[in-house]
């Protein structure tokens, strides 16, 4: 057994000296999170609340990993991931718009049939029970930064943020998905189809929900488990909460949820302060994004506010 | 079908899916460059006639013909590519977006990726505005604006679309007497450009102030067509309830007693945290009927609540028979003996989907007679006291057991009443107890009313409706921004008095009248 050397500004010196790392491992972390919540926060805008996020991850990290692997592309992974959100988001509209189901209910479901699914699907395809490797020609391959290795889905994820801020804030689009979220009889009466906007908003949330999932099991991660979203949909939840439904300000939480989400993953390289943690302090680092989210959403919850018709179908008569 | 014609509607029927017949076949033809009246009560189908009409609802029934050519439309805007607009009773707006944005909303730009052109926008709009001589703040947050802003909003909202006809749904219901007046200069100036109006509203004034033909509607039927300049409103009025007159009320002079009710320098919030009544005092007495008139939204609705115990008094004093009762809840206030008809009987008057039996006693369960051993509510009794309680409120129900929404309006408002009248209270508050009923309903609830005062017990009746409002009450209170603007007895008082003072202007001698006190 090693003796512990590292006293508290030690720590601190350790933190800094990785910073560089942290970082690159915060942006890692940071692509589902954001890309999730950045689209949902768009869906929300229409009122349409979709929280099956987190099935959306799990269903397309496992259909990205098996086209790719299929087609031996990755960037057909990617597509399929998309397409695979946008499916599910169309089917998540469809029950919430002209159905005018529950939402929530709703969105219990997809998280419900994710579990079952990807646990049953991988082992349809690989015959192995709940894990499967993905193989180098599925990988996303990285580009070279003076930070080392990163995906090229980090500054597509930056891009897609702010590409849905103008989205909202400065087109016709816009105006049209907030003003159905707020009053959608004006929207009607002004002679826009709330149907066809909020089916937008829905999908274009679930699809980046899907490249999510995809950048879990062919890029991060490189694998497929039947836990493979561990969460992270629902932590993006609450980064929209935090966001009070502003895309830039869901990239500002999804890169703090991405340092929460690192910490253990960086503790774990630092072979100096292995033997100064407590093993229940290790696990207790792993709870931190989780904690994090409680906090985040027990504190932003009271300020944020939401469309008028937030989760309520339309009605003509 | 005649090209003369902006719109010409041929036997319209709509059923909602509830299985409300709305509409019985209605035939309406509008012309051009003309100010159509729509005249009819709450409920006559005004609202769903037009809303048919502008692409928000289908009709069950009935064809549409556009400047001659047959239409159907399936939304709103497909009704506007016809240059229809309408501006509803409930404003369309976006509360928390612009003026600005809220009238480009829908014709931004050719495509849905173009980007906003504010400016361009803007400069379209005050040009409009300046030809129309009306203005409104187009960076305003539109919550943040008044009704009647709000309303000149959703006009040239429409205008920004290039209607030529333009339904406007009771427009006058929430403006002040001096803001209708700038209104109807707006809308013969409209009419003067070439638009088509149709102008719904249940005041024969306005009919005879500022259409050039009117049509009217009693209870989802044609009753009637005429051009402006040949009615008067005793014909409008036969027209539109089915009678000459309202048959008055036989009302007995009657002695006043003691004040049953005291309100002392009452302040109350609204739901916004605002004082919505400010140091407001008074007194309900025996034998009496106190109305309280007023446009809507000026306390009333806070007033009836803090009476009654449904929203906390801030500061002051409520008392019933010489007790406080500020702050009691609702049982105990029964107790003291206040019964309680209140403004929204479906959400707040009864449970729908209880029976007459179960709402019939809802609130007054807790009496021992209803009780058996252990407490069990004996249904037999209430069954038999619910049938009291139909065939003295001439109620048309045929089963006790039935739910309460199996009734007409007019059936389940008289339940309410017949189970608050019942509780032998010493003050009653009725709440626009009328609104929306049938005539035979109205006149029974009313001369209940009466016969309660007769007995002298002490009622505030609060309504929007001055016919009622004069027909029942021995002094008239009138309130604006929680205020009264003066109490006076209806003899001291006429319509235009009661509009002035409506609209916040004194229009008492003494700000205060004798009938005071
Ligand atoms: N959405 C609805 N569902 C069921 N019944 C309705 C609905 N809207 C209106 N009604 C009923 O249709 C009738 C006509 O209503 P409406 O057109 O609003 O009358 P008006 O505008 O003349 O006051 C009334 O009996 C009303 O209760
Ligand atoms: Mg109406």
């Amino acid at each position: 057994m090693q003796e512990c050397t590292v006293n508290f500004v030690g720590f601190l010196s350790l933190l800094w000296n990785s910073a560089p790392d942290l970082l690159r491992l915060a942006l890692i972390a940071m692509v589902p999170i954001t890309l999730t919540s950045v689209g949902e926060v768009f869906s929300e805008k229409s009122g349409i609340v979709n929280i099956g996020l987190e099935g959306i991850l799990l269903i397309s990290a496992f259909t990205s990993l098996w086209a790719a692997e299929v087609t031996s592309s990755p960037w057909i992974g990617l597509l399929a991931g998309l397409g695979t959100g946008a499916l599910i988001g169309w089917i998540h509209g469809l029950i919430a718009i002209p159905l005018k189901g529950d939402q929530v209910i709703s969105g219990i479901g997809i998280n419900l049939f994710a579990l079952g699914f990807v646990a049953f699907g991988i082992m349809a395809v690989w015959k192995s029970a709940g894990y499967h490797q993905a193989p180098p020609a599925a990988r996303v391959p990285a580009l070279q930064t003076p930070l080392g290795d990163l995906s090229p889905l980090i500054p597509a994820t930056i891009l897609i943020a702010i590409l849905t801020w103008f989205l909202l804030n400065k087109t016709v689009l816009g105006l049209r998905v907030k003003a159905v979220g707020e009053n959608p009889e004006a929207t009607d009466v002004a002679g826009i189809s709330v149907e066809r906007t909020r089916f937008f908003a829905v999908i274009y949330g679930a699809s980046l929900a899907g490249l999510g999932g995809a950048y879990l099991s062919i890029d991060w991660l490189s694998t497929i488990t039947k836990e493979l979203s561990a969460g992270r949909g629902f932590i993006a939840l609450a980064n929209v909460v935090f966001s009070g439904l502003n895309p830039l300000l869901a990239l500002l939480g999804g890169f703090l949820f991405g340092v929460f989400d690192t910490l253990a993953l960086w503790i774990d390289t630092v072979s100096e302060l292995k033997p100064c943690l407590p093993f229940a302090f290790h696990n207790f680092v792993k709870m931190l994004p989780y904690i994090a989210t409680l906090a985040v959403v027990a504190v932003a919850i009271g300020h944020a506010r939401f469309p008028k018709q937030s989760g309520q179908p339309y009605r003509r008569e | 079908m005649s090209e003369s014609l902006a719109i010409q509607m041929l036997s319209i029927q709509k059923i909602y899916p509830d299985g409300t017949v709305a509409l019985k076949g209605v035939n309406f033809d509008l012309r051009r460059g003309e100010i159509h009246g729509l005249l009819g009560e709450n409920g006559a189908g005004k609202s769903t006639l037009t809303k048919i009409l502008s692409g928000l609802l289908r009709p069950t029934e009935g064809k549409i013909f556009i400047r001659g050519k047959l239409k159907n439309f399936r939304n709103p805007s497909d009704a506007l590519r016809s240059g229809i607009g309408m501006v509803h009773q409930h404003f369309a707006l976006v509360p928390t977006f612009s003026a600005l944005e809220n009238i480009l909303l829908g014709q931004e730009g050719s495509s849905n990726l173009s980007r906003l052109q504010m400016s361009k926008a803007r400069a379209r709009v005050e040009e409009m505005m300046r030809a129309g001589g009306f203005s409104v703040p187009l960076d305003a947050r539109t919550e943040s604006l008044a009704v009647g802003v709000q309303q000149r909003v959703e006009i040239i909202k429409m205008l920004y679309r290039s209607v030529d006809v333009l339904i406007l749904d009771e427009p006058t219901a929430v403006l002040t007497p001096v803001e209708v007046h700038d209104f109807f200069k707006t809308l013969r100036t409209l009419r003067d450009a070439g638009k088509s109006i149709i102008l719904i509203t249940h005041k024969l004034k306005e009919i005879l102030d500022v259409t050039d033909r009117v049509t009217v509607l009693r209870q989802g039927q044609n009753a009637g067509q005429i051009a402006t300049p040949e009615a008067t409103p005793e014909i409008l009025a036969r027209m539109m309830i089915g009678h000459d007159v309202l048959p008055s009320i036989e009302k007995k002079p009657t002695q006043i007693g003691s004040a049953i009710m005291q309100v002392s320098h009452l302040r109350v919030k609204d739901n916004l945290g605002l004082h919505s009544i400010e140091d407001l005092s008074f007194a309900v007495h025996a034998g009496e009927i106190l109305g309280i008139a007023g446009v809507e939204g000026n306390g009333q609705t806070e007033l009836v609540e803090a009476i009654t115990g449904l929203r906390p008094v801030e500061h002051g004093e409520i008392s019933i028979n010489e007790k406080n009762i500020a702050g009691q809840n609702p049982r105990q206030l029964y107790q003291q003996g206040l019964a309680h008809v209140p403004e929204d009987r479906r959400r707040l008057g009864m449970i729908l989907e209880f029976s007459l039996s179960e709402n019939s006693i809802l609130g007054v369960h807790r009496e021992k007679r209803f009780h058996g051993w252990l407490g069990k509510i004996l249904w037999g009794k209430v069954g038999s006291h619910t049938w009291d309680l139909i065939k003295k409120f001439s109620i048309v129900a045929s089963d006790v057991k039935a739910p309460a929404k199996s009734l007409s309006g007019g059936n389940q408002q008289k339940l309410v009443c017949a189970r608050e009248f019942d509780k032998q209270p010493s003050l009653v508050v009725a709440a626009q107890p009328t609104r929306g009923l049938d005539i035979s309903a109205t006149q029974y609830i009313r001369d209940q009313l009466v016969h309660l005062r007769d007995e002298g017990k002490a009622v505030l009746l609060v309504s929007a409706d001055l016919e009622e409002i004069f027909q029942l009450s021995d002094r008239i209170a009138v309130m604006y921004e929680g205020k009264f603007m003066g109490v006076a007895k209806p003899e001291e008082l006429d319509r235009e008095r009661i509009g002035l003072m409506m609209g916040g202007v004194s229009a008492l001698a003494a700000p205060v009248g004798e009938a005071a006190r």
